[in-house]
Formats: C-alpha cells, structure tokens, sequence
C-alpha cells in the first residue's frame, strides 16, 4: 500500500468502484424498503359469511390442552402483547396447567383475542400458530409472552426475534417461515377475536370457567379457589389444597 | 535538505479504499436508521439479534439514534477521504489529521458498541458486526496518514 501511496493510483477504477458500491447499495436498500413484510399479514382481516354465531365457531378454533373429557372446561381469551395475559400465562396459567390440567380435572382452550392497541398482538397470534402446526403451540406460547418485552416494544414487525423462538423451540424453520410469512390463521385469528366479542370479552386476559367468568385471575392459589367455588369443589381435590 | 512532498502522479490508494469502506459504513448506517424509524419493516438478520439490539435502550447514544450517528459520522468520514483524493491533496495535512480523528473516534464508539453487545444487550447484530469490521478497517486504512502527517510538517 505504502508504494501505492507513493505513486497514486487510477482515479477512474476508483470512481467506477465507488460508483457500483453506490449503485449496488441503494438498490438494495430500496429493495428492502419496498419488500418490507409483503404478503405477511400481521392485522385482522375481513371475515365475511360471520353474521350468525354458528357460522362464527366454525371459523374460530382454540387449541386445547388436556382432557377433553374434564369436568371444567375453561376458555381463555388472551392477547400475545398484553402484560396481565403475560402474568396470567406464567404465573396462573402455568401452575394451573400442572395442576388442575395434568390431574385430569380441566381442559383449557386457548382463543386469540389481540386487542387493536397492540400493534404486534396478531402476527404473534399468527406465529404461536404456525407453531402448533408443528406441535409446538404451549412452547412457543410460553417463550413468547417470556420475552414479551424483547418485541414488544419494536417500532417495526419483530419477524426475526418470532423466527428466532421458533428455532429455540426446535420448529422446521422452512415451514414455520412460509407459514408467518403467508396469510396462514388469519382467519382463525380473526375469527376467535370476533368470537370473543360475542361472548361479552372487553379485555384480556378473560378466562371462562364452564361458561362463567372467572374474576380472581391474576393469583393462582385465589383462581383456584375460585374455581373450586364455581364447580362444586371437584378442582384441587386430588392434590388437597 | 530537500523537504519531501507528496508526487502528484494520482490519488492515494489508501484514501480511496477509505472512501470505499466509509461509503459501505454510510450505505450500512442507512439501511439501520430506515429500519429505526420504521420505513422498512423487517430487517434481514439471520438471527433476531438486529431487532433486540434495535429496540434496546441503547439503540440511541444521548437521545440519538446510533445508526444516525454512524450516517453522519461514516458521511462526513466519506467526504473528508474524497477531498482527500483531489489533485494536489495527497500532502494537505488537515485532511490527514481529520481522516486520523474520525478513524480513531469511530474505532472507539464501536469497541463501545460491540461491549454493549457482548456484556449487556447479549445480542449480535449482524449489521453492527459489518459496521465493526468497516470502522476496523478504516482504522488500517489511515495509518499513511501518520506518515503524510509528519512529512508535511515543515
């Protein structure tokens, strides 16, 4: 280099790299800013044939975890971005599951409810469910409301941190990508939000305990009591609590 | 003694590759700072390493987007390296001395970066390496300049 410096070198190779850098760079740029998130659908869509409540529940889908024969059944609604379905889901939700679900006792659906404040709700909605094409829906949940605060925040679509949990829970990241990166369970997404607004849920996380309400929702030792009052006590009589 | 000057005979290689490498900075700064501010919604990373780091608190130095630092810092570091390469600018010795400051001055904003990085955000950005890797590599680049610096002085 020291004896390039001595004797300069051609301006005009140098001009022409610095024109093809250029060149290069900006179209690439340009690129990214007008592909951005094409055909990933990350809002509500249009639902149409809906109108009666039947119709509804066909497009709407839950996805349940325990015994579907449980006495108790429990409906939660709940909203990916929303700090109470966070605690709800980890603090409450998870002793529930390892408790009253595992027992046998309850079945517990989960439907999506992404509140329209929350401007990543529904893609993270979407991608928990490309999840459970694999399998892999309680994991994936669980790992997302974990990090909630890591995306939560993004001023942009937080595609790579979702692409990133799904690697950690060990999905097949060619299909979980076409998945997210498609219109995949709009629709379901869709269909479960207006789902919840016909059975009255204004808020999230709202929890149904056999088509009631269930109040104490933030506690786990108070929701289990709860659901002992609603259900005639059958809940938490295998472990005596 | 004859006092030694630069021959004028082209510009210096090790400007222009500055140049180059400041303009891959300014093109990596503006890719970042659209994503920053939303007109490009996804970044392509690899890893969600870019958006952890992005959206940290630490994606602003004193209330200013870092990548935007990086854009006028990789710019105004382009345009010195450009002037640089004019005829008859090889021996001027405040470019040289310019070219010195902001390679050394960009080299440690990103050590600063890359702790951050490595010890607090525990995030890899990919951009953010290439950035690195750029701000090393100008550092490589300017080092003639200390030679230029004390042959035009008089």
């Amino acid at each position: 280099m020291a004896k390039a410096n001595q004797k300069g070198s051609s301006p005009k190779t140098f001009y022409w790299i610095l024109g093809v850098v250029a060149v290069l760079g900006i179209g690439a740029i340009a690129l990214a800013a007008m592909g951005g998130d094409s055909g990933m659908v990350t809002e509500p869509i249009e639902l149409s044939d809906v109108g009666d409540a039947a119709a509804l529940l066909e497009r709407a889908r839950g996805i349940a975890i325990g015994d579907e024969n449980a006495p108790i059944k429990m409906l939660v609604f709940s909203d990916f971005q929303c700090p109470g379905c966070k605690h709800w889901a980890l603090q409450v939700e998870a002793p529930l599951k390892a408790d009253l679900v595992e027992s046998g006792q309850v079945q517990l659906v989960y439907y999506d409810f992404p509140l329209s404040g929350h401007p990543h709700s529904f893609i993270v909605s979407r991608a928990a469910r490309c999840a459970n094409d694999q399998g892999k829906f309680w994991e994936y949940h669980d790992l997302a409301f974990a990090q909630q605060e890591q995306w939560s925040y993004s001023r942009t679509t937080p595609t790579d941190l979702l692409i990133e949990y799904a690697q950690t829970v060990g999905l097949d990241m060619g299909q979980f990508r076409s998945c997210l990166e498609s219109d995949a369970h709009a629709e379901t997404v869709t269909a479960n939000q207006m789902l919840g607004a016909q059975l009255g849920v204004r808020g999230t996380p709202t929890v149904f305990v056999n088509g009631r309400q269930l109040q104490n929702w933030n506690d786990f030792q108070a929701a289990k009591a709860e659901i002992q009052a609603m259900t005639g006590a059958s809940a938490g009589a295998t472990t005596g609590t | 003694m004859e006092r030694m000057t630069e021959p004028d005979a082209g510009p210096p290689l090790n400007r222009m590759i500055a140049a180059v490498l400041a303009l891959i900075g300014v093109l990596i700064s503006t890719y970042m700072l659209l994503y920053h501010f939303g007109v490009i919604g996804s970044i392509v990373c690899g890893t969600g390493g870019c958006q952890t780091v992005q959206n940290s608190p630490w994606a602003k130095f004193m209330g200013v987007p870092v990548p935007l630092i990086g854009l006028l810092g990789y710019g105004a570091f382009f345009v010195t390296a450009l002037l640089g390469t004019r005829p008859g600018a090889a021996a001027d010795r405040r470019i040289a001395a310019v070219l010195i400051a902001g390679a050394v001055i960009g080299a440690a904003f990103t050590v600063y970066l890359t702790y951050l990085e490595m010890y607090v955000i525990n995030a890899w950005c990919r951009w953010c390496i290439g950035s690195a890797i750029v701000a090393g590599l100008l550092l490589v680049a300017v080092i003639p300049e200390l030679a230029r610096l004390r042959r035009s002085t008089p």
